[in-house]
Formats: C-alpha cells, sequence, structure tokens
C-alpha cells in the first residue's frame, strides 16, 4: 500500500464496487436527432432571416404555443463575449412572433448579480429588444414549484422551478459557446442552470455545485424535454470561461431539438471530445432520445469540419481536446 | 417611489412582492424598514404579523411560502427592531444565524476531505454564513449575518455572538480582493484573480463597520470609484450604506438617477436617501 494516498485507496475501493456492482444499462435505439450549422459571420440584420430559417426548418407549426426564449445573461459587460447578444435574442422573438406563437417572453435568473433588469439593461437588451422590460421574466424572483425530476442524478434534496419556465409549451435555450472552467463547456443545457431561481438558492446557485453541478445540468435536462436548443457561436468565448476568457469568434449558430446532440455538435466544432464531457455522457443514459454519437446526428448546413476552430483550453481539460483520447 | 406606493404595494395577507405576485420575505423586510422610519406604524405592523407566521419551527424564515427550509433571509428578519418583531421570535432567530455555518465549514466536510487526502483552503478557515444551508459560505449572506448580530450584540452581548461575529469579520478579510473590495465569494478562481462588484462591496464594508486598516482604506477607496460608475440601485443603496458604516460618504453626494426596480431597492433607497440618513441606523441600531 506504501504511495497510496487516502484519495487513491478511497477512489479504488469504490471504482472496485461500481465494477462489481454494476452492469452498463442498454438504451433501446432511438431515431436520429437533427442539427443544423447555420454560418452567420456577425451580429448584423442577416441574422434575423437566418433564424427565421433555421427555426421554421426546426419547428414547423408554433401557432398558439407559449415560448420561453431562456438567453445566457451573466455580466454588465455588453462588449465582452460573455452574454447571449441582444440581437439574436430579438431575431428569436421576431421569429416566433412572425410564425404564430401565442406568446413569446425572454426570461432569465443570473447566477451572478441580483440585479437581472440592470444587468439586461447593461447588456443592450433594451436598447435592442423593443419593450423589453414587459417581455421579460426574471426567473430568480419567479412563482415557483417543487419538482421532483422522473430521473436524478444530483444530490439536490428539493429542487424548485420557476413556474414560467414550467409552464411554457417550449423553453427555448438560447445559450453562447463557451469554454467553462469547471465542466469543459457551458452550451444549451448548462444554460438550464439560469432556470433554478437564485430567489431560493442564492446568489451563485452553488447547492448545484454541492449537489454535482454535471448531474445538476442532466437533472435540468429531464426536467425540462420539450426544450430547444439554439447557441450562439458568432462570438463565442475561449480560455477560461465562463466569464473571464477571451473572445473566439466562430461565425455559426447551431440548433436543433434534442440538446445533447446540438451541445454535442458544439462541443465537435470547438474541438472539444463530447464523450469526454460528463454531463452529456449522464444525459445520455437515461434519455430515451437524446444522441450523442455523430454517427447518430444528421447535419444540416454547414459540415462540422467546414466550421470546426480550437477553443483555447484551461491546462485542467486539455484531456477533453477531440483525438488526443 | 413614496412612501404610499410602498403602503399601496402591501398584499392583502400583510406581505409584499419583490414587484407584483405572492408576498415573499425579503420585500417584506425592507418595506417593513422603510415603514417603520417613516412612522407608518400600522401598514408596518401588519407586514411584522406575516413575518411572525412565516417563521419555521428551528427559527430561521423560508425566502417564500413555497419552499419549507430556513436561508439567509433570517438575517434581515434579524433586522427588524426586536420591539417590533417580538422578543421570542427574534431570540430564535438570533439562535439560527449562531448555529448556521457553511457547508464547508462543518464537521462532516472537514472530515471527508481529509479522509479524501483534501488540505483546507486558507479561505475556509473562518466559517460565513451560506445563501441555504448545505451550501458553501459567501460574502453577502455573511455580511447580512454579521450585521444583525453586532445589532444583537449591542443589545444582548454572548459570547456566541461575539464569537460568531469575529469569524465572520475573519471571512470577509481574508476574501477582500487583490486591490480592495469583495467579489461575491472567492479571492481567485483556478488562479484568476476575482474582480470586485459594487453590491457586494456595500454589503461587506457595512458588515465592517468598526474595523480599521489598510485593506478597508483600500475598499473604501474602491466603493467611492463605484458610486461613480454604478449601473444598479442595489448595489448603489449598499455602496451608500457601506459608505456610512465608515464615515466616508462623500459630503452632499446626490446619487445620480437610478430606477429601481424592485421593492427592495426602492425602501433601502428610501432608507439611505435625504440629508440624515436616519433609515440607515436600522441596519448599527
Amino acid at each position: 500500500m506504501a504511495g497510496l494516498t487516502r484519495r487513491e485507496l478511497l477512489t479504488a475501493t469504490a471504482g472496485t464496487a461500481l465494477l462489481a456492482g454494476c452492469g452498463a444499462e442498454v438504451r433501446k435505439p432511438a431515431p436520429a436527432a437533427r442539427v443544423s450549422i447555420v454560418k452567420a459571420p456577425a451580429y448584423d440584420q442577416s441574422v434575423y432571416d437566418r433564424m427565421r430559417r433555421l427555426l421554421s426548418e426546426h419547428l414547423g407549426d408554433v401557432k398558439g404555443r407559449n415560448i420561453l426564449l431562456k438567453p445566457n445573461l451573466v455580466e454588465f459587460e455588453p462588449q465582452s463575449s460573455i452574454n447571449t447578444h441582444p440581437m439574436l435574442v430579438h431575431a428569436a422573438y421576431e421569429a416566433f412572433r412572425a410564425m404564430g406563437a401565442a406568446s413569446v417572453r425572454i426570461a432569465e435568473g443570473p447566477g451572478h448579480r441580483r440585479n437581472t433588469l440592470d444587468l439586461a439593461e447593461a447588456a443592450g437588451y433594451f436598447k435592442t429588444v423593443p419593450d423589453f422590460e414587459n417581455s421579460f421574466v426574471d426567473l430568480n424572483l419567479d412563482e415557483v414549484t417543487h419538482v421532483k425530476p422522473a430521473v436524478q442524478f444530483s444530490r439536490i434534496k428539493k429542487l424548485y422551478l420557476p413556474n414560467s419556465a414550467l409552464g411554457a409549451d417550449l423553453l427555448v435555450s438560447m445559450a453562447k459557446m463557451k469554454t467553462h472552467h469547471w465542466v469543459g463547456a457551458t452550451l444549451s443545457m448548462k444554460n438550464l442552470f439560469g432556470v433554478v431561481p437564485s430567489g431560493i438558492y442564492g446568489w451563485p446557485k452553488n447547492v448545484l455545485h454541492w449537489a454535482g453541478i454535471d448531474e445538476s445540468i442532466a437533472d435540468l435536462h429531464a426536467a425540462f424535454p420539450h426544450h430547444f436548443a439554439i447557441v450562439d457561436g458568432i462570438v463565442g468565448m475561449e480560455g477560461n470561461g465562463p466569464i473571464q476568457g477571451t473572445p473566439k469568434p466562430a461565425g455559426i449558430l447551431v440548433a436543433g431539438s434534442d440538446p445533447v446532440a446540438v451541445d454535442a455538435t458544439c462541443c465537435r466544432i470547438m474541438k472539444i471530445d463530447p464523450m469526454q464531457v460528463r454531463y452529456l455522457q449522464l444525459a445520455m443514459q437515461r434519455s430515451p432520445v437524446a444522441q450523442l454519437a455523430e454517427a447518430n446526428i444528421v447535419q444540416t448546413g454547414e459540415a462540422i469540419a467546414s466550421v470546426a476552430t480550437p477553443f483555447e483550453l484551461l491546462p485542467l481539460f486539455q484531456k477533453l481536446r477531440l483525438g488526443t483520447a | 417611489m413614496s412612501i404610499q406606493l410602498v403602503v399601496s404595494k402591501q398584499n392583502r395577507d400583510g406581505g409584499w412582492p419583490y414587484v407584483q405576485g405572492s408576498s415573499r420575505t425579503e420585500p417584506t423586510v425592507y418595506a417593513i424598514l422603510a415603514l417603520l422610519a417613516s412612522n407608518e406604524l400600522e401598514t408596518a405592523q401588519r407586514g411584522i404579523a406575516w413575518l411572525r407566521a412565516a417563521q419555521l419551527p428551528d427559527g430561521g424564515w423560508p425566502p417564500q411560502a413555497e419552499f419549507d427550509e430556513s436561508t439567509w433571509v433570517t438575517a434581515l428578519v434579524a433586522l427588524i427592531p426586536v420591539e417590533h418583531l417580538g422578543a421570542p421570535a427574534h431570540a430564535r432567530a438570533i439562535r439560527w444565524l449562531v448555529g448556521t455555518v457553511g457547508e464547508e465549514s462543518t464537521a462532516t466536510y472537514r472530515v471527508r476531505q481529509w479522509l479524501l487526502g483534501g488540505t483546507q483552503s486558507p479561505e475556509h478557515e473562518f466559517p460565513g454564513w451560506p445563501w441555504i444551508p448545505g451550501a458553501a459560505a459567501w460574502v453577502g449572506p455573511t455580511s447580512l449575518a454579521i450585521v444583525a448580530l453586532e445589532k444583537e450584540l449591542a443589545r444582548r452581548p454572548t459570547d456566541a455572538v461575539r464569537r460568531r461575529i469575529e469569524e465572520g469579520h475573519r471571512f470577509l478579510m481574508r476574501r477582500m480582493c487583490l486591490n480592495g473590495g469583495w467579489n461575491h465569494g472567492s479571492v481567485r478562481a483556478l488562479g484568476y484573480e476575482s474582480s470586485p462588484y459594487p453590491e457586494t462591496t456595500g454589503m461587506a464594508l457595512t458588515a465592517l463597520r468598526g474595523v480599521r486598516g489598510r485593506g478597508i482604506d483600500q475598499s473604501l477607496d474602491v466603493a467611492v470609484r463605484f458610486l461613480g460608475e454604478c449601473r444598479s440601485a442595489d448595489a448603489m443603496n449598499w455602496l451608500r450604506v457601506g459608505l456610512l458604516a465608515h464615515g466616508r460618504l462623500p459630503e452632499g453626494y446626490s446619487p445620480s438617477p437610478l430606477v429601481c426596480r424592485t421593492l427592495p431597492e426602492a425602501s433601502l433607497d428610501m432608507l439611505v436617501a435625504g440629508s440624515s440618513h436616519r433609515g440607515a441606523n436600522y441596519f448599527w441600531g
């Protein structure tokens, strides 16, 4: 036993028990997922047309449905690449209205700053989205319901979620394509941390870290099965994301109805191996429809190879680099 | 927002919402403090009755009725003068605060860390308060708990309260950013320095009233700088309270007009506005 630390001893013991006790669960084959990659070189007027075509192609008829757009709003920096660009959110807002949605609302519950509307104003949302304040719901302060996910991976004892998100016919996660200093990459699924109400759990939503970050992401994915994913990769973030990284222009939008497949595609574009991203593996395990393997994802629009660009990773995450396994 | 608007926003059950909707603990406390400062006692008493009914058996308060666990809002309720809240309810709140620590300071966590061969972070040496039990301690809830306990210490000193205040002060001093001010959590993450936020800087300075030193002076300079560039009423309010606590709010300071978007923002603005800043006394008795 010489040379073994307590951590190594415990890890080895737990690993042996796991191997002895668990057989790998075999999932029934699910239909292929469809993910679109659309070139979008800049935040300009062309984004509106691209968004309209993207949504029509994937969602078809949304007449009479209540849509909730969930951007990633983190910090007071309009010039940085931290937040989902307001023009993209406005483009989705306009597209859903034109498609006949009964209601379209924008909602977010930032995890760091309490002053949500001030943050949205500083991030350019008031200027870009007409009558923004009346279209917006602060999920941190919304009415909540105690939810018991059908599948729970995390150690969270009680999960409360905002009624505006639970009551939407379609939750649209509008994430930013960023690296993340705890989980490798933050995309459409990690963006759902923003629906967890800080009014209950605090700023930041640290209870999710104690319950297991990857596991909590998988729980939220299970809690919102009708969730459409759009990732803003026009300018993403690399390095020490999701806040202190550097802007990384990738010039693309990625979208689809299977958030696991969308995030896996984004990872491949960022030259990150999605098979090594733990929350994607967890979500895949229990979802009857999620697709992670490239062979099970039908790509429309651009090919991954034509838009792929390596996002700089912190040393801790070099092991996630595609092709290093 | 005028005090009459605060009165008009009161729900039928006696509590207040953040903007509209069901009554919540945080806006109810701030509304009560603003009403007490304006001598609107009858309306305030209905709010206090709502709060008393919402107290949980462990002595703390949940942020809203749908949630059945005590959280950081307990420190806010304990700011209400004991003669209004009632001595039994207040004493139970103080007991809850004295007994609550961030998860990283619990014996269970420390034993687990030892078993796993982990070393204790210097930031974890002194216990602070979490937003919600079971999670780590943060600058915001720690600052509010210290302010509530300082008021209790002045009223009814005990060793337990004094000890928690001292630990809380040390917690905050350890988490001061490199050049002063406070982020909401760690001084650095993965080797990267954290930047201070205006609202947490104001809150921490309020909690460190009476503490002197170079770091405090640096943080006061940071707070004065933030005053000139602040983009949120909440942050502006806490910066003013924090600077008032150290006698450093610039003479005749008049804040740039910022929209108060929630009832806590409007109520706190009322407490610190005016030339006498009399309402700020609710933070230090």
